[in-house]
């Protein structure tokens, strides 16, 4: 592919998107991802990415969820004085 | 014209800096926008802190005795993204607009309606729409619709935004569990 990366000319808002730009943000995409991170980057395809980003992306949510409602059950049932005290500990870690 | 320092240039995250490459190999995994290093121990030891100052504030707001679980996960929710988004110092767009509309998010999450569009056949599949079929293109929708504030970005910068929230969800993510084991250690201590 030709390299029609704009430099900065006149203008300093880059109006093409280039293939490698697309390419090499995808495939910093599945670096992140752990179910993609093992698989070479030219076997998986940008959409196969993309989904695999979105199901990452709604399992972190869920995660997230989960996590604050544990936390909120803590939180209300524990002592405000002992959620203190770990709180306090925890910023001493 | 390159010679210049790039983070003058394009502080902003519309531009992608690939002029200088030898100014720009940080350490961390974040590429030309100069983002929060969401993997340090450092960065989750502010995100802790912060939260759990936060976290304290809400239950000083609330009495202990919350009825309804479900809000009291939720609260905590939104307070956990506010203090993420906080603390990604709003160079990000998905911190900016979960800073901007906290009540929004959990409205559109609430009314997550999967519109599945028959895909709008393209017929021809010309070099230029060739980098944008319409499979993932839909997935690009979707995805725009995961990561706050990006419904309406272009491609590339849709790519990194969502970088940079799945870095910082799993930051998140680590961060709470620490919290959450801290917080089940010493409740047991406490009783004893």
């Amino acid at each position: 592919m030709s390299s029609r990366r704009s430099r900065s000319r006149q203008s300093g808002v880059s109006t093409e998107i280039t293939d490698a730009q697309i390419t090499d943000l995808v495939s910093k995409l599945q670096q992140l991802i752990p179910e993609l991170r093992a698989r070479r980057s030219d076997k998986v395809s940008a959409a196969k990415v993309l989904q695999e980003t979105c199901n990452y992306i709604k399992n972190l949510h869920r995660e997230v969820d989960d996590l604050s409602d544990r936390l909120s059950e803590l939180l209300a049932n524990t002592d405000s004085n002992s959620a203190q005290a770990a709180i306090i500990r925890s910023l001493l870690m | 014209m390159s010679s210049l320092q790039p983070n003058v240039d394009s502080t902003n995250s519309e531009t992608m800096q690939r002029s200088n490459p030898k100014k720009r190999r940080k350490i961390g995994h974040s590429n030309s926008l100069s983002l929060v290093p969401w993997r340090s121990e450092t960065q989750q030891r502010i995100y802790s802190s912060k939260l759990a100052e936060a976290l304290r504030y809400v239950i000083h707001r609330n009495p202990p005795s919350l009825p309804a679980k479900s809000s009291a996960g939720r609260e905590v929710r939104e307070t956990a993204d506010r203090v993420l988004a906080a603390t990604a110092k709003g160079r990000t767009r998905w911190s900016r607009a979960i800073l901007a509309s906290p009540l929004n998010r959990w409205k559109l999450r609430r009314m997550h309606k999967k519109v599945h569009k028959a895909s709008t056949g393209l017929p021809k599949k010309s070099p230029e729409t060739r980098r944008r079929l319409p499979v993932v293109q839909k997935k690009a929708r979707v995805l725009g619709r995961l990561v706050p504030g990006c419904r309406k970005l272009t491609f590339p910068n849709l790519l990194e935004e969502a970088t940079d929230y799945i870095s910082a969800l799993e930051m998140q993510v680590r961060a709470m569990t620490a919290l959450t084991e801290l917080l089940t250690g010493g409740g047991s201590l406490a009783s004893a």
